[in-house]
């Protein structure tokens, strides 16, 4: 049993099947990788995982009870997700987005809005408009927001996507630095095989079902990644097992 | 917060020259029979009415932008007051009278929140309240009542036709304290819930993934803004008809001062509107006196060059 269970869960929309009868458990301190071509099913999944999307088929449990029993706030304390489209057109100051992180409290948790800033690196720009920045400080902007909600499992969709690899490196230390603190599990839906490496285990969706999981070096093999993503490739020195980032 | 000391101070001085100055000085320390009759009988009424109506209209705008995530949306644009319309003016057309003084707002009222409903149904699709679909059936069942009003008016007598006429360029001289505590209510009880779900307003402005994420349901959240959007609009339409502009642009005036955040930006717009369609209504009955113009114009000739001025400065929803 993990802290978050999705059973035999199979989701279709308009006669389409998304996802077909696939089964993951997640523990806390996982920090796990999800690769698949585009329209493999990883968004659907995270969806589906956070409760966004309710599975035809199969149940999804967090911490033993079925997700759709939770309150939405109390669900809110224990999972968070960003999506991978961040559209948003009204000029919220920095300061103002993040701190809407603490909207499922009534208490205030022990991080604070220019804390959770500040691991983004944004502390200068706190006051600054969303709609000035850049499209990837906008994208750190809401991962404080995110961290400032505080759950224990992070389900981010392609969060790495136009962050300077700079960031990339910084997010997924962050993130690392934040599971081995406080044990949080995170799930990451990349578009980068490279960064699989980072992750201490690396999920392949294709066509809606897990084709493979494990180890990072074991998994990204030739054959794999050829089926999951219909591509000829060759490994080369560029996919050898890189060091984690410290 | 000097801003909103400000404010406060120059929406006072409005309120006092629009009770005692214009169009005529009441001297309020020297009060006759007729001058406490116009303050109390014509003056005071529409004074509150129009600032009830700037009110909610500027809160519903505000809401509204945020709610379908459309820089362009306003509270006329969900059809809610074609179908006030559309009914008041069949009610003066037709010269029925049912229900006294109250029948003409009541009727508006009916078309407002029945129009408010179809428009709702409409806007269901999957379990929730889609922006895109509540536009587009708003859209449509505007340009439909349009239509039918069009028709009804181009079949009517003068009389009706020129009242109906009146009422739909927004006309506050009917102003009358018989109705001022319904409109209250409705509007208060609407401000209220919006204030109440402001948190979910603002994470719904940030996407539905997103404000799910962070515990509101989208579709509840959406629904109850949805009728507080729905009370206010079809009660400031009962009062007065349809005044334009305020609930367009006071938001984006608002936004500039105040920034995105609803829970400054919701009272801040009814603070706004409800102050310029005043001043609006008190420069309208003055500058031509005895003859009104309606407060409708007087808005859009006072705020739409500050708007463009501002747009010219600086930008608006990030565009």
């Amino acid at each position: 049993m993990g802290i978050l269970d999705l059973k035999k869960i199979s989701f279709s929309y308009n006669r389409e099947e998304f996802i077909k009868d696939l089964s993951i458990s997640l523990n806390g301190g996982e920090f796990i990788g999800l690769l698949g071509a585009n329209g493999s099913g990883k968004s659907t999944l995270l969806k589906l995982s956070a409760g966004i999307l309710s599975p035809q088929m199969g149940e999804i449990n967090l911490w033993n009870k079925p997700l759709h029993h939770y309150k939405g706030k109390d669900r809110a304390k224990l999972i968070s997700y960003l999506p991978q489209m961040l559209d948003i057109n009204a000029p919220f100051r920095v300061i103002e987005l993040v701190s809407m992180g603490l909207y499922p409290y009534d208490i205030l948790p022990q991080l604070s809005p220019e804390e959770a800033i500040e691991m983004v690196g944004l502390t200068e720009k706190k006051n600054s408009s969303i709609t000035e920045l850049s499209g990837g400080e906008r994208r750190r902007v809401f991962i404080a927001m995110t961290l400032l909600q505080g759950a224990g499992i992070l389900l981010l969709d392609e969060p790495l996507a136009n962050l300077d690899i700079k960031y990339q490196i910084e997010l997924i230390r962050l993130l690392r630095n934040l599971r081995d603190i406080k044990n949080i599990s995170v799930v990451m839906a990349l578009h980068d095989i490279n960064m699989a490496f980072q992750f201490d285990c690396v999920y392949i969706v294709k066509d809606g079902r897990l084709i493979a999981s494990g180890e990072p070096h074991e998994i990204i093999a030739g054959e794999l990644l050829k089926d999951a993503f219909d591509i000829d490739v060759t490994i080369s020195d560029i996919f050898h097992p890189l060091k984690p980032i410290k | 917060m000097r801003k909103i000391i400000l404010l406060i101070i120059v929406s006072i001085c409005i309120l006092f020259v629009s009770v005692f100055i214009l169009p005529k000085f009441i001297n309020p320390f020297n009060l006759d029979d007729t001058g406490s009759q116009i303050i109390f009988s014509i003056r005071l009424p529409r004074v509150i009415v129009s600032i009830l109506m700037g009110s909610a209209l500027g809160v519903s705008g505000a809401i509204l932008q945020g709610l379908l995530r459309n820089p362009l949306a306003d509270p006329y644009i969900l059809g809610i007051s074609s179908g006030a319309t559309l009914m008041a003016a069949a009610g003066l057309i037709f010269g029925k009278i049912i229900f006294g003084l109250f029948t003409i707002p009541l009727l508006a009222f009916i078309g407002a929140i029945s129009t408010g409903i179809a428009v709702g149904i409409m806007g269901y699709k999957g379990g929730g309240l889609l922006p895109e679909r509540l536009l587009l059936a708003g859209i449509g069942i505007g340009f439909l009542f349009s239509s039918i009003l069009m028709l009804l008016m181009s079949i009517s007598a003068d009389e009706g036709l020129k009242r109906a006429m009146l009422w739909i360029f927004g006309d506050l001289s009917m102003a009358d304290w018989s109705l001022i505590p319904y409109g209250l209510i409705f509007i208060f009880a609407g401000f209220l819930l919006s204030i109440w779900r402001v948190k979910g307003l603002n994470a719904l402005i940030l996407g539905d993934e997103i404000a799910y994420s962070l515990g509101f349901s989208p579709f509840k959240e959406r629904l109850i803004l949805f009728i507080s959007v729905g009370l206010m609009t079809a009660s400031s339409v009962s009062l007065g008809g349809i005044v334009g502009f305020i609930g367009l642009l006071i938001p984006h005036i608002v936004r500039y001062f105040v920034g995105s955040d609803c829970r400054f930006l919701l009272p801040s717009s009814a603070l706004a509107g409800g102050i310029l369609l005043c001043m609006a209504d008190t420069i309208g009955r003055t500058i031509m006196s005895p003859t009104e113009i309606p407060a409708g114009i007087i808005t859009a000739i006072i705020g739409a060059p500050y708007f463009l001025y501002l747009l010219r400065r600086k930008e608006i929803m990030g565009v």
